[in-house]
């Protein structure tokens, strides 16, 4: 991988060259902008900052009665975390624009970073691999993400631990869990080092371990599968120069810490909405408990119980389940039906394409939500009733955009000469035209995820998504905005796990746009 | 060599800590485990009894029962309910699940989806609320569980009639035994119902504005705005007693043409009655038409003096004037006959309710002062407690009353047999007395030939909405005149002569009853002062009792929640299978979910007769009963 090396000696010159103090400042920040661990770091302090304000709010408001408590524990350990890194960032600093490296001392310290991650801080966690990794191999970083996604799913199932009892298949989930996470640190740590990079072609031992990680492409492990296909792509092809695009692509998406923390959280809710098969118990977020109404948050019931005595923290944690498989599907089906009719509108044009769009229009012209509700209420209540109502709305907006850009792809010269080839309609669309239009749709779809989780909760919110005892984010909403003034927490928290879903997909989607647009190379 | 040291430190140093977790993990126990470890434990508990050989042997054969059960597939049950009952569903739901159902959830928005469900007869058991609002037991099951009841719900048992008509005509201390064998033939034999709670009607009033004891009055009417009186005196003009209701399509203001909550609060201020009840369903004279009554000694006669205080009070000009008529004996009569008629008017809604009365008709005859009452006394002793002088002459012309001068009107109600339950229908609603001259002045149009569109009937609430339809033609009996409505609210202003010079005058010039439909959002306006009185959701009491401005109260109501079977076509016409789903159902469950602030019950009587029947769940009865349903079903 090319990397550009500047020398002490050639910024001082340039320092000169340029003259006069706002060009060396231009200068600086250019520099320190390059610089990715500098820019992770800095990054991961100002959100460990933003946290530890939320937590100190959260203290303030609700002093915790004794000196001891988990509470006060984990906000000092926060406010160490975030001191340490705050000291860490401006040493690092000051050695990006002396040096343009870091010394060997700020480089061990991401490996303070990175077991203090182990209990929870994932960003500083993020922060201390960026600086235990010289190489900025791409694989190495792939397989950071995944062990850290895959991480912070460990933790959180292990907060169960504290429950009266756990699920069956709880400890096979577990044992599962690390094992996976053992092998990605390994992966780490291969990748990291040069040992696996001596020859022409990578170690076949690599190889290997990148076939076990994209097994655990099983557990959602995003990330796991995007690091295997990277070295799988680069030992097949040791000599090549250039670059599958599908890679640059990625690497593109490196640049956006936004985007990849996005990613990142999207990779952990699909890893936990998997796992939490076997780590988490369904009947504590089903059944009612009637000795168990309204705890407060405590150890054995992180968010509190509902008013049924309903474990919130298992039902937030199932409903993620509902929730990604309802977002996935309902933007998976309107997008393949759109999608074809409207490559097929782009494609033949004519009346085809002006009958296809005009009923299309109809469809749009009805309001989404409304046509959901109708849906359901005719219906009834059950998750498919729900996909296929919030599906149907979605189809003429797919299929408008790819009719757009296929209309634009199936002007250029290349099309044309694949005709003049006598290539059949079949190919030049398979081969030429959908892997050229699909860019927006790709975009397209990530957003639309979001906006459909959100009115997947819209609609349990309404009473109309699924029944009632079903842990779906909005039903959980809906019980708990009846308890608004006494326990806030009771919706609070669902409310923020709808924010958050939509904000991932959402950072991740612009920084896929960003990295998918070829002006921006 | 660096690198791969801390690679090393870093791989140990996780596996440590992993390593230090799965010891952790060894604390914990699977949900099988704990399972297995709680159900030795129920066994040793049960052992130290004199009984325990026999309590094992029971509880083995529960268990064995239960293995059984477990071969057949869970029974479906479909569970039926408006949204605003979803938290019982919710309750219900769960029981029935752990009690090796399979329920299915139907949620209908609103109450004529939810009857239109019903009417198909798509669900098994559907969750339902009663409330007798004129607080005796027969109401209760009349309309419920006769086989010709309004509200029937499936029930056709000649046995259930049987029981329902005797213990109408008996008195309280006999009609306890009739009601338990009802409640035990109904729930207990055939399960028609599975009861779940009775409530209580809790309510706030600010204190700053409105004094607490004039609305909670101990021993007197209740719901009557005449006795409410602010804290200072100078609000009573200026300052609108402002409370809230649900409904805002307010069905008639002629009492007899509905029974419901959109009309049912405000009629009862429109027109005085004969008698009144208090909170706990007590008949009382206060604040009514009587200054007292009396029971004949076979229980079929009751006898009311009248006051001569009470005006009938008119809209002129947006004010309230007092019409100079009385409100009295001629008026009554004419009311009560045509509440017995079933075609005095197009849509009588309340006949039923009286159908027991044989004739109402003034007496003028003295000597009816001197028949014995059922408690020994005579007519005359009775009224004499409560009359303002000696009673010398009995009138049945209006304009000749003069209680001064010792002239007084008598009513008296006959009933076909001895049915003292109608003193309690006497003081609903749809008996207030409406003007007969106004009634027959509006009421032109014949019964049979009513067109809605054409014809405007007394009370109709076209005639009193805000548009071009406003023509105001109300004559009120009671404390308060309504003015008007709009989208939001329906205003009233005071009867100018209402009992004056007495306590029960009116003093606070004008009434405003907000439309509020949200339980929530009514209990804001409260706490903002925009109400001075309402009622407060369970799940709020908490936070209203922290508020100092406020008076709780929490009084027990006539409410009962049940499930009522689809006993006409699903697999619940099985007698056994009901029984099942009956002994499912843990009243306990409902009582916390809601706070502590519901009752056990066991019929819609339960919160008026205490008959002693109380529900238990039984696990070992839920599975007898299955296994009986299946070896039947062989």
């Amino acid at each position: 991988m090319p990397q550009i090396q500047f020398t002490a000696d050639s910024q001082r010159e340039g320092n000169l060259q340029m003259g006069s103090l706002a060009k060396a400042k231009r200068l600086t920040k250019w520099q320190l902008g390059r610089n990715r661990e500098y820019r992770m770091l800095k990054f991961c302090t100002t959100l460990t900052g933003f946290l530890l304000g939320v937590a100190l709010l959260l203290l303030l408001l609700q002093p915790s009665d004794q000196v001891w408590s988990f509470r006060n524990l984990s906000f000092s350990n926060l406010a160490f975390t975030f001191v340490l890194s705050l000291a860490t960032c401006w040493r690092v600093r000051g050695e990006v624009i002396r040096e343009n490296d870091l010394s060997r001392l700020s480089r061990n310290l991401g490996l303070v970073f990175v077991i203090l991650g182990l209990f929870g801080n994932f960003f500083l966690q993020l922060a201390g691999f960026y600086l235990l990794d010289r190489h900025h191999r791409l694989e190495c970083q792939l397989a950071i993400y995944a062990f850290v996604a895959n991480w912070m799913v460990f933790l959180i199932s292990l907060l169960n631990l504290f429950k009266e009892y756990v699920s069956n298949q709880f400890f096979l989930g577990l044992s599962l869990n690390l094992a996976m996470a053992i092998i990605l640190l390994v992966m780490v740590l291969l990748t990291s080092s040069n040992c696996m990079y001596q020859t022409e072609r990578i170690h076949p031992l690599l190889f290997v371990a990148a076939l076990v990680t994209l097994a655990m492409t099983l557990s959602g492990n995003l990330f796991a599968l995007m690091a295997s296909l990277v070295i799988i792509s680069k030992y097949r092809r040791p000599e090549s120069e250039i670059e599958p695009q599908w890679i640059e692509v990625i690497s593109r998406l490196f640049r956006n810490n936004m985007c990849m923390i996005g990613l990142l959280y999207v990779t952990f809710l699909i890893i936990m909405s998997i796992l939490s098969k076997f780590t988490f118990e369904p009947s504590l977020a089903e059944e009612n408990n009637y000795l168990a109404l309204f705890i407060k948050p405590c150890l054995e019931y992180p968010f509190g119980t509902d008013s049924f005595g309903r474990d919130i923290f298992t039902r937030v944690v199932l409903g993620a389940q509902i929730s990604l498989v309802v977002g996935f599907w309902s933007t998976m089906i309107p997008a393949l039906a759109g999608g074809l009719l409207g490559a097929m509108a782009g494609y033949f044009g004519g009346r085809f394409d002006n009958i296809t769009m005009r009923i299309l229009d109809i469809l749009y012209a009805v309001p989404g939500m409304l046509l959901a509700i109708t849906v359901v209420a005719a219906f009834g209540t059950s998750t498919f009733n729900l996909v296929m109502a919030l599906s149907l709305s979605g189809i003429p907006g797919y299929a408008r955009i790819v009719r757009g850009s296929v209309l634009t792809v199936a002007n250029n010269e290349f099309v044309e000469a694949a005709k003049a080839c006598g290539a059949k309609n079949l190919r030049i669309i398979t081969k030429h035209i959908i892997p050229n239009a699909l860019a927006p749709v790709i975009v397209t779809m990530t957003m639309g995820i979001g906006t459909a989780v959100l009115s997947t909760s819209a609609l349990s919110y309404l009473g109309l998504g699924v029944e009632p005892h079903v842990p779906e984010w909005g039903n959980i909403l809906k019980i708990g905005s009846a308890y608004l003034e006494q326990q806030p927490y009771l919706a609070v928290i669902p409310g923020v796990a709808i924010i958050l879903i939509l904000l991932a997909f959402n950072f991740f989607g612009d920084g896929l746009r960003d990295a998918l647009d070829p002006k921006l190379k | 060599m660096k690198h791969t040291r801390i690679g090393q430190l870093l791989l140990s140093v996780f596996l440590l800590s992993a390593l230090l977790l799965t010891s952790a993990c060894g604390q914990v126990k699977t949900k099988d485990q704990v399972e297995k470890q709680n159900e030795p434990a129920k066994v040793e508990s049960s052992s130290p009894d004199t009984e325990s050989t026999k309590q094992d042997a029971e509880a083995d054969k529960a268990k064995a029962d239960a293995e059984k059960t477990e071969k057949h597939d869970p029974v479906k049950i479909r569970l039926l309910a408006m949204s605003y009952f979803e938290k019982d569903l919710n309750v219900v739901r769960d029981m029935l699940a752990k009690a090796g159902f399979e329920p299915e959830v139907i949620i209908q928005p609103d109450y004529s989806s939810w009857a239109s469900q019903v009417e198909s007869g798509n669900y098994d058991l559907s969750l339902g609320g009663w409330s007798t609002v004129t607080g005796n037991p027969d109401y209760a099951v009349r309309s419920l569980f006769r086989s010709d009841g309004d509200y029937n719900i499936g029930i056709n048992d000649p046995e259930v009639d049987k029981l329902i008509d005797q213990a109408a005509s008996e008195t309280p201390e006999q009609y306890q035994t009739t009601y338990k064998q009802l409640e035990d033939l109904l729930v207990t034999d055939q399960a028609y119902i599975v009861p779940f709670y009775s409530g209580y009607l809790i309510t706030a009033v600010n204190k700053d504005i409105v004094k607490p004891e004039s609305i909670y009055l101990e021993g007197e009417e209740a719901g009557s705005w005449n006795r409410v009186r602010y804290v200072n005196d100078e609000d009573n003009a200026t300052r609108a007693y402002t409370i809230s209701q649900q409904l805002s399509d307010l069905t008639s203001l002629d009492p007899i043409k509905a029974n419901d909550g959109s009309i049912n609060l405000l009629n009862s201020n429109l027109y005085v009655r004969l008698v009144n009840l208090t909170r706990d369903d007590k008949v009382v004279p206060s604040s009514s038409l009587s200054y007292n009554f009396a029971i004949s000694e076979d229980r079929c006669k009751f006898y009311f003096l009248l006051r001569d205080d009470i005006h009938f009070a008119r809209l002129d000009k947006g004010e309230a004037v007092d019409t100079g008529d009385l409100v009295g004996g001629e008026d009554v009569v004419f009311s009560l006959h045509r509440a017995m008629n079933k075609n005095s008017v197009p849509d009588h809604r309340t006949y039923t309710l009286y159908s027991q009365i044989k004739d109402v008709t003034q007496v003028t005859d003295l000597a009816v002062l001197d028949s014995k009452t059922a408690d020994g006394r005579t007519v005359g002793e009775v009224f004499a407690d409560k009359a303002p002088g000696k009673i010398d002459k009995l009138t049945d012309k209006n304009d000749q009353v003069d209680n001064q001068k010792g002239v007084y009107q008598v009513v008296c109600v006959e009933t076909n047999e001895a049915f003292p339950q109608i003193l309690n229908f006497l003081a609903h609603q749809s008996a207030g007395i409406v003007s007969k001259k106004q009634v027959e002045k509006m009421n032109t149009f014949k019964v049979e030939e009513y067109d809605r569109e054409k014809d405007i009937a007394y009370g109709d609430s076209r005639t009193i909405a805000e548009g071009d339809h406003y023509d105001n033609q109300l004559m009120a009996s009671g404390p308060y005149l309504l003015v008007m409505k709009d989208d939001y609210k329906v205003d009233f202003v005071k009867n100018p002569h209402f009992m004056p010079g007495t306590e029960c005058e009116p003093m606070i010039d004008k009434v405003t009853v907000r439309f509020i439909a949200d339980a929530d959002s009514a209990l804001s306006a409260l706490r903002n002062d925009e109400l001075y009185y309402g009622s407060v959701p369970p799940e709020k009491l908490d936070i209203v009792e922290k508020e100092a401005k406020f008076e709780v109260s929490k009084h027990p109501d006539n409410s009962c929640s049940y499930g009522a079977f689809n006993i006409k076509n699903s697999a619940f016409s099985d007698v056994n299978l009901r029984k099942a789903v009956l002994y499912a159902i843990d009243q306990d469950a409902f009582i916390s979910v809601y706070n502590g602030l519901k009752r056990k019950c066991y019929s819609t009587v339960t919160p008026l007769v205490d008959t002693g029947n109380e529900l238990v769940a039984d696990a070992a009865k839920v599975s007898e009963y299955l296994d009986k349903y299946y070896a039947e079903k062989k």
